[in-house]
């Protein structure tokens, strides 16, 4: 067993943003541990070429392709039967998968396969006294373990968004066609259909969000919020309560089980704190809150806080900003 | 249809933070004297289930991990919900095991269940967040899998589930049996036990067994191949600054403060 | 003695503790700033099997026992006191007396309806010129053509608007007090039966307070309640129920009176530090959690008495009085204690002390109370 590989995905025929924050998490065990880094790039379509291209720019060399018509968006099963066959084949010592929707089923149960150490949602990877070291959320945000892994194979998967896209860092390098054997009616599950929502486009890229919380009382409350969005430039998003009640789509969801931002700027509205949202936006540079409990959670986490229903602060911020632009 | 529905009895998330302390010796949560509350994805895979067993007919079976006087609570409030039974494995240690590990324990206690079309359980508990006991059971007893579930229906030959994805949802068709992970949705809110359920409860089967009665256990096999180094609370960050006055002067101050920032 | 409690009690607590968090807390205060019957609320409460708790299970309820009735009138009173006022005249003052003294036709036609919440019940007692003396009063019921027929006035009815059925107090025999007295079951729909002025009060405004006015009135022969002329001991009884359901409501104001109090405590800061810091709140809290315990274990001890079957008369009215007074001396110190903007009803402190004073009066005035209390210690004239 050598080397680290990391599992890239390009299932929706190009690569995927996560996959190249795992180099980044490569490129911190790399060194330390004297391994070469390899990719097995799933997926499918002529994308596949320069999604290839685009991990030698980041400095991964050795590329193992694999392209097969059941490698698309949401086809686990498929997925872990072809990334079974290559990991097997190349042996590596740690397997590294994006947490995304795909990697977070696939990662424990590759695992399972390769009889593998398994840690999940790392949000830090390092190698310490020449074990590999890495970190993870704990509690709803509120803590962080530090887990060391003591047996190879492992398989390590990184928490989206908590990696940085590392500098590119071209190589010349190598792709080998891999082919794999994938019985499509020995699948138990099947996509039928991707339901794509309309996002809130760039939550996780934004600059500056607004998040609405339970405290707006209803969906016409995150107009508002869109209109404050507007005047700031900024994305609008949601905690958990908005989302299960159906006020807006469910992948407007920030938080541990939706998305992790770490804009410039976050704005929460309505939003009483529950630890699962914060740990969604710990990462954040200047936290707002606005909310008419001066005793919410979210302001053990805010920077600035205006205790104030929102439908008096919002409006008059909305006009002041306007003023300001204007001025 | 016959469901298993795994719960795991953790503190309240939303504990305040001066009650929320790490034990160092086991590099765990405080629990002692700490508020219990079934994790809050396990209810809504217990939603889901007494949902499809309302529509398709079938048997509820909630099953719990954890030392036995605790547990308890979490059985009593699946039975008054509407579970038909319930067992507990009951491990007098308590909490510390890894998802690696539960998962081994729970499969044990499945195969001795004996017959499922379905185990349902949370995305993720909401305590250690791993997200992987589902996968694991799916690959243990040879099952389907799907993670992050939000709505379930039966088909001629199966299921038909609503994945939660990064760009929206998947429609899936799966086979049984099957193992999926469940998260919340407007369609599956846990609902409240009614108080005459809550005393019915009383008369539901209850098997208790003993986790070293179990094989697979984790005394068992190998040790999971990660081990827990410690867990540590990060640097609280600054006291928050409220911003005084009515809504025009603490928008006025915002607004200053985000200029001074460069944000503005 | 064991003072904990089992755990379906606290199951139950916790469940009550939950609906009424999501259900009634979001819109207390508006229910009291623009009273309406919240019809919602209630029709959920009812789907959880709130409205006949002490109800069996053969009549649709939950066949719970007098302690788990507290605990959810407590739970529901802390959210929203008007709530619960509608809440417990059902269970306290309908339920209850048709179980112990309806035929079990009356138990069958009536009781599932009111468990299920698909009518609401009231209690018509008190007359113009009948309140703490309730036992003298005057709508009268003459037998006529095999039927009762009944005239008078009732007042200050909770839930009389919304009411299906009313529970009325009326004199049939021509002896003065409580031994003329007869109950009766009268349907909204019955000739002769209508609700006349809607009062508006100082508090617990979503619940409806009406005059019930009765003319030439009438009453089929079976819906008489209980025996003839037993209507007094009926009454009476009934109130030693509706007393402890009362104290509970008590309990549920001066708890969210010291969980407002302790909250803003923290947080509010003058002269340089949180006002928790100072002695004189940290003697009004103790105070007030130490009161509030001891008004719990005295309506505990009450229910439990006529849980056993024992007679409790003296014990109900106890925790009545010292829930009630302890609500209202609760609700007085937490408005003080939050001073300018415990006087604003941007803060619900000020609905607390409006709220509390009803349960010093009705159901029995703390001074009716006394009097009973001390009839079982000195012994009557």
């Amino acid at each position: 067993m050598t080397g680290i590989c990391i599992i890239a995905g390009a299932l929706d025929g190009k690569l995927s943003r996560s996959s190249l924050e795992l180099i980044g998490g490569a490129r911190m065990l790399q060194g330390p541990l004297g391994q070469e880094v390899a990719a097995v790039l799933l997926g499918h379509g002529p994308g596949l070429a320069e999604a290839a291209a685009d991990l030698h720019r980041h400095g991964v060399g050795r590329v193992y392709r694999c392209d097969h018509p059941l490698l698309t968006a949401g086809q686990t099963d498929a997925v872990l039967v072809a990334g079974e066959q290559v990991v097997r084949r190349t042996g590596p010592e740690v397997v590294l998968i994006a947490a995304d929707t795909v990697g977070r089923e696939l990662a424990p149960r590759l695992a399972y396969r390769l009889r593998a150490a398994l840690a999940t949602e790392c949000v830090e990877l390092g190698v310490e006294d020449g074990a590999i070291v890495v970190r993870r959320q704990v509690y709803g945000g509120r803590a962080l373990a530090t887990l060391v892994v003591r047996t190879r194979p492992a398989v390590l998967s990184v928490k989206p968004h908590a990696l940085d896209v590392p500098q590119p860092a071209p190589v010349a390098g190598t792709v080998e066609d891999v082919s794999v054997a994938i019985d499509a009616g020995a699948l138990p599950t099947r996509v039928r259909e991707v339901l794509r929502e309309q996002a809130e486009l760039g939550l996780e890229d934004a600059q500056i969000v607004i998040g609405g919380g339970r405290g707006l009382g209803g969906p016409e409350g995150f107009a508002l919020l869109a209109e404050l969005a507007k005047q700031l430039g900024g994305a609008v998003g949601a905690s958990r309560p908005p989302t299960d009640a159906g006020w807006v789509p469910v992948n407007w969801q920030i938080g541990q089980t939706g998305k992790t931002i770490r804009p410039a700027l976050y704005i929460a509205v309505g939003i009483s704190g529950a630890t699962q949202h914060i740990a969604g936006v710990t990462g954040s540079r200047t936290i707002v809150a606005i909310n008419r409990d001066p005793e919410a959670p979210i302001f053990s986490s805010a920077h600035l806080g205006i205790v104030g229903d929102y439908r008096e602060v919002v409006p008059a911020l909305i006009a002041k900003v306007k003023e300001l632009k204007g001025a | 249809m016959e469901i298993i529905v795994c719960l795991k009895q953790v503190v309240d998330p939303e504990l305040p933070a001066r009650d929320f302390a790490i034990d160092p010796a086991t590099r765990r949560q405080v629990r002692e004297g700490r508020p219990l509350v079934i994790s809050t994805y396990d209810e809504n895979a217990l939603e889901v289930a007494l949902q499809l067993k309302d529509r398709v007919g079938g048997k509820v079976t909630a099953l719990t991990l954890g030392p036995q006087g605790v547990a308890g609570d979490a059985i009593r409030l699946a039975l008054a919900m509407g579970a038909d039974e319930a067992v507990a494995v009951d491990d007098p240690h308590g909490v510390g095991l890894l998802g690696v590990e539960k998962a081994r324990v729970l499969t044990a206690a499945i195969r001795r269940i004996g017959r499922f079309d379905l185990v349902l359980c949370g995305c993720e508990s909401a305590d250690w967040v791993e997200r992987v006991v589902g996968p694991l059971l799916a690959e243990a007893l040879a099952a389907a899998c799907v993670t992050f579930v939000s709505r379930i229906e039966q088909t001629n030959g199966g299921l038909l589930v609503r994945r939660m994805a990064d760009e929206g949802f998947h429609q899936l068709e799966v086979r049984l049996p099957a193992v999926l992970s469940v998260t919340s949705d407007e369609t599956n809110r846990p609902r409240l036990p009614k108080v005459k359920d809550i005393m019915t409860a009383r008369r539901k089967p209850v098997q208790v067994w003993p986790m070293a009665d179990l094989s697979g256990t984790p005394a068992d096999g190998d040790a999971p191949g990660v081990e827990v180094r410690d867990v540590a609370l990060p640097e609280r960050t600054a006291r928050c600054e409220f911003l005084p006055g009515d809504a025009a002067a603490q928008v006025a101050a915002l607004t200053q403060r985000l200029r001074d920032l460069k944000l503005l | 003695m064991d003072f904990e409690l089992n755990e379906e009690h606290r199951l139950i607590q916790a469940t009550v503790r939950e609906f009424a968090a999501k259900e009634i807390l979001p819109v207390a205060a508006e229910l009291d700033h623009n009273p309406r019957y919240p019809a919602e609320i209630i029709a959920s409460a009812a789907a959880l099997g709130l409205l006949g708790l002490t109800v069996p299970e053969e009549y649709g309820g939950a066949g719970l026992d007098g302690l788990a009735n507290v605990l959810v009138q407590e739970e529901l009173a802390r959210a929203s006191a008007g709530v619960q006022a509608i809440v417990t005249v059902q269970n306290s003052l309908v339920c209850d007396p048709i179980l112990r003294f309806g035929t079990a036709e009356q138990k069958r036609r009536y009781l599932p309806r009111l468990v299920g919440g698909e009518w609401l019940g009231c209690y018509c007692l008190t007359e113009p010129a009948a309140g703490s003396d309730a036992m003298s009063l005057q709508t009268r019921a003459e037998r006529r053509n095999g039927e009762w027929v009944l005239t008078g006035q009732k007042i200050f009815v909770t839930n009389g608007l919304e009411a299906q059925l009313c529970i009325v107090y009326a004199r049939t025999e021509p002896v003065p007090g409580a031994r003329g007295i007869s109950a009766f079951l009268v349907e909204k729909s019955f000739p002769g039966i209508s609700v006349g002025k809607v009062e508006k009060k100082l508090g617990i405004k979503c619940s409806s307070t009406v005059e019930i006015v009765l003319a030439d009135c009438r009453v089929p022969a079976e819906n008489l309640l209980g025996a003839r002329g037993r209507g007094g001991p009926i009454a009476l009884a009934t109130l030693d129920g509706g007393r402890i359901g009362i104290a509970a409501q008590a309990l549920g104001i001066a708890r969210a009176a010291l969980e407002e109090c302790v909250a803003y405590a923290s947080l509010r800061e003058q002269f340089g530090q949180p006002i928790k810091e100072f002695q004189a709140i940290q003697w009004a809290v103790a105070d007030m959690a130490t009161r509030i315990d001891a008004a719990r274990l005295l309506t505990y001890r009450a229910a439990w008495l006529r849980d056993r079957g024992e007679r409790c008369t003296a014990e109900a009215a106890m925790a009545k009085l010292v829930a009630s007074e302890t609500a209202m001396w609760a609700a007085h110190r937490a408005v003080q204690l939050f001073g300018g903007y415990g006087y604003i009803q941007e803060y619900p402190v000020e609905r607390f002390f409006r709220d509390a004073k009803i349960t010093e009066i009705y159901e029995g005035t703390s001074e009716v109370q006394r009097l009973v209390i001390s009839r079982h210690i000195l012994g009557r004239r």
